[in-house]
């Protein structure tokens, strides 16, 4: 929409703003209607958490060119002192309602920051990478050290149904948190949307791309970084909080590096350089852990696969995956991909499957109990030990691979065909 | 009147190595002034001594009769005092407009604000797009500044160094790199921004300096060895023979 079209009609523009955002909410109420068993509700919790945990790393990464090992410290360190406050609430009966829990995990999660930023934001780039990677290092280390707070190695637990009822319920079932923890993720996105549209957000981006032209603008980049810095501690102390609250545990495995990392790795996974991207690589990378794991004992595996194929080949995420298709769907032309795409994804998805059968019988035929030899694989019974199912497996992955291959140009072409907005007849 | 930026005595050491040896310079208000000197003279340095892109090794910079030697640079720009680049030096994910916003911001006192939306401020876009128009850029507003040609990053480079008002414009070479009829549209785009205001500029090309500057200092071996009007420069045996001579002959 153009700018005067914008002037003439202010709430159509704000109404096209606020259109995502109603969208997510009617989504959010009217999931747990639509999945309503247990473990469906829980694996969107876990969702939840992890959207405002990886959009506020996003806040680092994607937003202000920061690169951190040592996220999870953060989220960690709110969800601990979340856990303490579960404590005093039943012991010293504390006059907190459990649903404002987390802001108090999100403050602590800003004090934290507060303190550790004012040395690790001097540098972007290698510098802020490294103390980050110390200081998770660091924590993960105190939290075996430190005992009264971090609880050693069986961590904190608690009973968040301790404290006064909030309209008379009391948080008993996970379908009850399902609305904190879905609430406090619509509150924290939009805030967090919304920071990236103030002065200072804008301006992280502006040191994220040449932090040296924007100190020739007034701005001190050490400044900029530092409450980007803050604000993110601040929303993944939520993360932590709503985790709190969820699981009513924390162990040294919140704050730890295989956390951080994995919220680098979902992050990327979904798209640094969108908003939105996060948002699809927490969603994503939950539903691969939760249901892939119940389908292979291979599942990071395969995460790990493709992530490292994200990175080399998609280095927009899945999101910048999809918006390329924005082009070619508002020009009316995305029935012209159909066929390449039938010609590329059809023998990729079969090459692939190929390949994970292939890994699947040899983690069979080398982990199974001895003289277990028979596998089901796609519903079909074998024996791992015969050279049949290895040769076809093989075959399948790569002639899938082969074709693939093949014809992925004439995908690209056709994908940069279709999105050319002035193109010949 | 007190001079809007003044050196006395600047020296600049990289290691044994001195660049810049002792420079006296005082710029008046409203003075276009242009430094010029063959290659390697440490005229770009001079102006990162200026800029405080680098500590002097000794001697004072004023600006405006305060004294900003040793300041960072974001504390020399809230004074009043900006500048540009001899490589082009934008922000090349973000759009053209978000570009000349962000110059906006500091001087319009948003400091760092986190509780206001800069899509709300009205007056803060019609001013983006005024100087976007001034750039004659207002086509490319939305495109990643990356993706510009050549000339139109240059010109969004110096847009970016005018937009927040300040009275003291350092630019290094605005045209380097430029066809005729570029340099043309950028020399009618500095002379029009920088009215009333204090201009120091480094160029290579003397039909941009004898045209625009009121005043004139050759730099050669980091030492000012003349300053004047164009026609004493001009006139000056020493540049003759150091610098000026062969740069003319090249130039005509």
């Amino acid at each position: 929409m153009s700018e005067t079209a914008l002037a003439a009609r202010p709430t159509t523009g704000m109404l096209r703003a606020a259109s995502p955002w109603l969208g997510a909410i009617v989504l959010v109420v009217a999931l747990p209607f639509v999945f309503s068993d247990s473990s469906a509700i829980t694996i969107m919790n876990q969702m939840a958490i992890t959207i405002v945990f990886a959009l506020s790393y996003n806040m680092l990464l994607g937003q202000g060119g920061m690169l951190s090992f040592g996220h999870a410290v953060y989220m960690g360190l709110g969800g601990f002192m979340a856990m303490h406050m579960m404590g005093w609430i039943e012991e010293d009966g504390l006059p907190i309602p459990l649903p404002l829990l987390p802001l108090f995990a999100g403050l602590f999660g800003l004090a934290c920051a507060a303190v550790i930023g004012t040395f690790s934001t001097r540098r972007a780039g290698t510098g802020f990478a490294m103390i980050s990677l110390g200081i998770g290092e660091l924590i993960a280390a105190c939290s075996i050290i430190i005992v009264a707070f971090f609880g050693g190695e069986e961590g904190i637990s608690g009973d968040r149904t301790m404290g006064p009822p909030v309209f008379g319920v009391e948080w008993f079932t996970s379908g009850e948190v399902y609305w904190i923890i879905s609430g406090w993720m619509l509150l924290s996105a939009l805030l967090m949307y919304l920071f990236s549209r103030t002065p200072v957000g804008r301006m992280a981006n502006a040191v994220r791309d040449n932090p040296e032209r924007a100190e020739f603008l007034g701005y001190s980049a050490r400044w900029v970084r530092y409450i980007s810095f803050c604000a993110s501690g601040f929303f993944a102390g939520i993360a932590g909080g709503l985790f709190a609250i969820n699981y009513e545990i924390l162990t040294e495995e919140n704050l730890n590096l295989a956390t951080s990392g994995a919220i680098l790795l979902m992050t990327f996974l979904g798209g640094v350089g969108f908003f939105a991207g996060p948002i699809i690589g927490a969603i994503v990378f939950t539903l691969l852990q939760t249901v892939l794991s119940l389908q292979t004992e291979l599942w990071a595996l395969y995460v790990g696969a493709l992530f490292v194929v994200t990175v080399m080949f998609f280095p927009g995420g899945l999101t910048g995956l999809l918006t390329i298709h924005i082009m070619p769907w508002r020009l009316g032309r995305l029935s012209e991909l159909m066929i390449p795409y039938a010609k590329t994804l059809l023998p990729g998805a079969i090459g692939v499957l190929g390949f994970c059968g292939f890994l699947e019988i040899l983690f069979h035929a080398r982990h199974a109990a001895a003289g277990d030899h028979e596998m089901i694989l796609f519903w079909i019974t074998f024996d791992t030990h015969g050279p049949l199912p290895w040769i076809i497996t093989a075959v399948v992955a790569g002639a899938g691979y082969w074709l693939a291959r093949r014809n992925a140009p004439e995908l690209k072409a056709a994908l940069d065909h279709a999105s050319a907005p002035d193109r010949m007849p | 009147m007190s001079a809007a930026l003044e050196l006395v005595g600047v020296h600049k050491a990289f290691g044994r190595a001195e660049i810049i040896r002792g420079v006296d310079l005082s710029i008046g208000k409203g003075e276009r002034h242009a430094v010029i000197g063959p290659n390697g003279a440490g005229k770009s340095t001079l102006f990162n001594l200026i800029t405080g892109r680098f500590p002097v090794t000794s001697g004072v910079v004023r600006l405006h009769g305060s004294d900003v030697t040793g300041l960072a640079p974001y504390q020399i720009n809230r004074r009043g005092l900006s500048r540009s680049f001899q490589i082009t030096n934008i922000f090349p994910r973000m759009s053209v407009f978000e570009n000349v916003r962000c110059a906006l911001l500091w001087p319009r006192g948003y400091r760092y604000a986190f509780w206001r939306l800069l899509d709300r401020e009205r007056a803060l876009t019609d001013a983006a797009d005024e100087i976007l128009d001034q750039l004659n850029l207002t086509k490319r507003r939305d495109l990643p500044a990356g993706v510009l040609s050549y000339a139109e990053q240059r010109a969004l480079e110096i847009g970016i160094t005018i937009a927040g008002g300040a009275d003291v414009i350092l630019l290094d070479e605005p045209t380097a790199g430029m066809s005729h009829s570029e340099t043309d549209y950028i020399v009618g785009l500095i002379r029009q921004v920088t009215i009333g205001k204090t201009l120091i500029m480094v160029e290579h090309d003397m039909g941009v300096v004898f045209g625009l500057a009121d005043r004139i200092s050759v730099l050669v071996y980091g030492q000012i060895i003349a300053t004047g009007t164009p026609e004493e420069v001009r006139a000056n045996a020493a540049v003759q023979e150091a610098y000026l001579g062969a740069a003319l002959e090249e130039d005509t």
